[in-house]
């Protein structure tokens, strides 16, 4: 299939429909609250609650027996918060640090979700094929519901997100103030936890646990570099995030062979880089512009203050020198000439520079800026 | 040599390697750099296999290695930028690359028998059955020799480096300052590091490579502040897990390197809950026992400045500081217990020995010296909070 085929079908097709549909909805969902998870810098909060969740998937099989996507993602949901709970209480309450408790619950909730998986699979049970998709995580496997389902979480969180929209942002900013203005610093905290938890919980089926941070935090991190804007932020990063599933999953429908989820991830990437790169306010091209032009100022700077230190010494300021006793200064080239003839602050006859009464005065402001 | 001794050696090195580099990552703080490693690593070894069609091969192991430094030196140039803090860095960096390393994966499935599986999880019960033939004869598992090389040269190292490491892990300005260039240092731990994880991925998977690194010297940190000490504990932490882990799977006929990750965090939730001054019940008690003991100084502190009688009731406390009941008997029993004071008919008075625990308080309170309560604590007090 063509990347035209695609677009042509997408509205048509059942599948194509569900599952980008589906992708859109996480990628929005993931990159609205993936903002908080960035700026409250826990970032890899989603990569170890992800891995967090795949003992409560497990567990939740070997309870009900059923593979009803709504129960295990229960038990994800249930396992991971326990996790996010033990990191916060490790982190509080002993001298190890974010990154090892982080650590620490990924891998060992992870370890004891793949002991309870491969138990699973030597059981005499032939209903249990298909736990690993959470793996890796099948877009193509999302139905009609799950894609409900994601919606109705997506609006429950943008309405509780409005609800406490300034509680979120104070205690986002200043923790410390918000407890003193007398809010619930604890509830708000753990409200703004539950629904990334829940997210990244959401997102297990279609991406899987392994790319589930990258889709929490590429959406996020590529908003940032555009605006320093809460509210624009979390639209920009749902907006990025939305185009991110909507293009990856374009990209693997029209691909053999290609799974949805890293494709999405690297698209989300490609967000991230090139906002890295051409973002206007804090993007590396822009800013490596302004550093050439303030160079360029200064060298101009640095020719004109060594004229004007010539020109001081002649009683008539417009006195003309050889323009080759400036060659063994090292602001001077022939541009910066150029640039000082331009502005009217320095006169070339032949070989010779003189100043004006302009380049005078400029000179002698230059160090006595306001 | 039978298969159970040799998936039980091969388990022993494993977790010995990642032990010591683990120690000290945990230490720099960079214990999430092994887990993006063990991800990012992944195009590395997949590219490595196309080549070498060997997943043994040294070629395959350099490779793997050298994308494991790039994604360190990628997670340091994004941070540099000073555009995201580093823990996004970490989370955009490795994510992207075993994406990659998937999709070359799946658009070459015909040709390669690798699987994501296989390198995210790993299989130990396999590795006795691929063995390294040395002119014809069976010298032993193949990677039980790859482990061995790099567990010698990580411990080789370990020793030779053994000072540098030490001082630049606790104060890298003095490292840097005394000559050792903490950057080769990083480096090098990267390097080590990274060269482990691609060793260690086949027998255990890339995720648990990450528990083996981590929980060991999560366990020992918890139980000693000495850097040797840490070293020793967690490598026995490791090993023991290791073997318990492989006695376990075997009962329960499950995965090996999901049972080994099971027993090492028990370990560690045993000692993150009982170790002696660092686990969460001692320092839960403590707090309690700060609480209280604060608030019996707020206590001695107020009937210093009040000589009125009405100030000075039992039941006055429940009113005016206004502690719950229970509170405020806990701080009455334990200031009558250490003598500090004297309850005649519901009145309190201090006695001379509280009369003097609470002026060297209120000059304590005033210069504010931290360690200095403590001692003055363990002078006075026969019974604590």
């Amino acid at each position: 299939m063509e990347l035209s085929d695609y677009f042509s079908q997408v509205f048509s097709d059942y599948t194509l429909r569900t599952i980008t549909l589906g992708t859109a909805i996480l990628g929005a969902i993931c990159g609205m609250l993936g903002s908080f998870a960035v700026l409250r810098k826990q970032s890899l909060l989603g990569d170890a609650i992800s891995h967090a969740a795949l003992p409560g998937i497990a567990i939740a099989f070997l309870i009900t027996g059923t593979k009803d996507t709504n129960v295990l993602l229960l038990g994800a949901l249930v396992s991971g918060l326990i996790g996010t709970f033990w990191i916060r209480g490790m982190i509080t309450k002993t001298h190890l640090k974010s990154d090892t408790a982080l650590g620490l619950v990924l891998s060992l909730f992870f370890g004891f979700g793949m002991l309870l998986l491969t138990y699973i699979q030597k059981q005499p049970n032939a209903n249990q094929a298909g736990l690993d998709k959470y793996l890796f995580g099948q877009a193509a496997t999302l139905v009609e519901s799950d894609v409900w389902l994601m919606a109705i979480v997506t609006s429950v969180c943008l309405v509780v997100l409005l609800l406490f929209w300034k509680e979120f942002k104070i205690l986002l900013f200043d923790a410390d103030y918000t407890k003193t203005l007398g809010f619930n610093t604890r509830f708000i905290d753990v409200l703004i936890t539950f629904f990334i938890v829940l997210a990244i919980v959401l997102g297990l089926q279609t991406v899987g646990v392994v790319l589930m941070s990258a889709m929490l935090l590429a959406p996020a991190a590529a908003a940032r570099q555009w605006t320093n804007k809460l509210s624009v932020m979390i639209v920009l990063a749902a907006i990025f995030g939305a185009f991110s599933g909507v293009f990856g999953t374009a990209i693997s429908a029209s691909q053999n062979n290609l799974s949805t989820g890293p494709v999405i991830v690297l698209v989300a990437g490609v967000f991230v880089l090139f906002s890295f790169v051409f973002s206007p306010g804090r993007g590396i091209l822009f800013k490596q512009l302004r550093v050439y032009q303030n160079r360029r100022d200064l060298k101009l700077q640095k020719t004109l203050q060594f004229m004007f230190d010539i020109a001081r010494t002649h009683e008539d300021i417009s006195h003309p020198h050889a323009i080759r006793i400036l060659n063994n200064f090292q602001g001077y080239t022939k541009a910066t000439l150029q640039e000082l003839i331009e502005k009217d602050w320095v006169s070339v006859s032949g070989q010779n520079w003189s100043m004006t009464e302009k380049g005078y005065d400029a000179a002698q402001n230059l160090y006595n800026k306001n | 040599m039978d298969a159970q001794l040799e998936i039980q050696l091969i388990a022993t090195v494993v977790a010995i390697a990642c032990a010591i580099p683990g120690v000290f990552l945990v230490l720099r703080k960079m214990a999430l750099i092994s887990d993006a490693i063990s991800h990012s690593i992944l195009p590395g070894i997949v590219i490595g296999f196309f080549i070498t069609e060997d997943l043994n091969s040294p070629l395959l192991i350099l490779l793997a290695a050298v994308t494991g430094v790039i994604t360190v030196v990628l997670v340091e140039a994004i941070q540099k930028t000073g555009l995201v803090k580093e823990d996004t860095a970490i989370g955009l960096v490795f994510p992207a690359l075993f994406s990659i390393g998937v999709i070359l994966i799946a658009k070459n499935a015909n040709d390669v028998h690798l699987d994501v599986d296989a390198v995210l999880l790993g299989e130990l019960a396999f590795a006795p059955f691929d063995r390294l033939i040395i002119s014809g004869i069976d010298v032993g598992p193949k990677s039980l020799w790859v482990m061995g090389g790099i567990l010698l040269a990580t411990v080789g190292m370990l020793f030779a480096f053994f000072k540098e490491l030490k001082v630049s892990t606790f104060d890298a300005g003095l490292s840097a300052a005394l000559g050792f260039s903490p950057v080769v240092l990083h480096y090098g731990l990267m390097t080590v590091s990274s060269v482990t994880v691609v060793g260690a991925f086949e027998a255990v998977g890339a995720v648990l490579v990450v528990a083996l690194m981590i929980a060991p010297a999560a366990t020992a940190y918890l139980l000693t502040s000495d850097l040797k000490k840490m070293l020793v504990l967690s490598v026995i932490f490791g090993v023991t897990s290791a073997i318990a882990g492989y006695w376990m799977a075997h009962f329960l006929d499950a995965s090996i390197s999901g049972s080994m990750t099971t027993v090492l965090g028990l370990v560690f939730l045993t000692v993150y809950l009982f170790a002696p001054s660092k686990g969460l019940i001692a320092v839960m008690y403590r707090q309690k026992q700060q609480r209280t003991e604060v608030s019996l100084l707020t206590f001695l502190l107020h009937l210093n400045n009040h000589d009125e009688e009405s100030e000075r009731r039992v039941q006055h406390l429940n009113e005016h500081i206004n502690w719950q009941k229970v509170r405020s008997k806990t701080v009455l029993d334990l200031a009558q217990k250490n003598n500090l004071i004297a309850i005649e008919n519901d009145l309190v008075t201090l006695t001379s020995k509280g009369k003097e625990f609470t002026d060297l308080a209120l000059e304590y309170i005033i210069t504010n010296k931290d360690e200095k309560i403590e001692h003055m604590k363990d002078d006075f007090f026969l019974f604590r909070g």
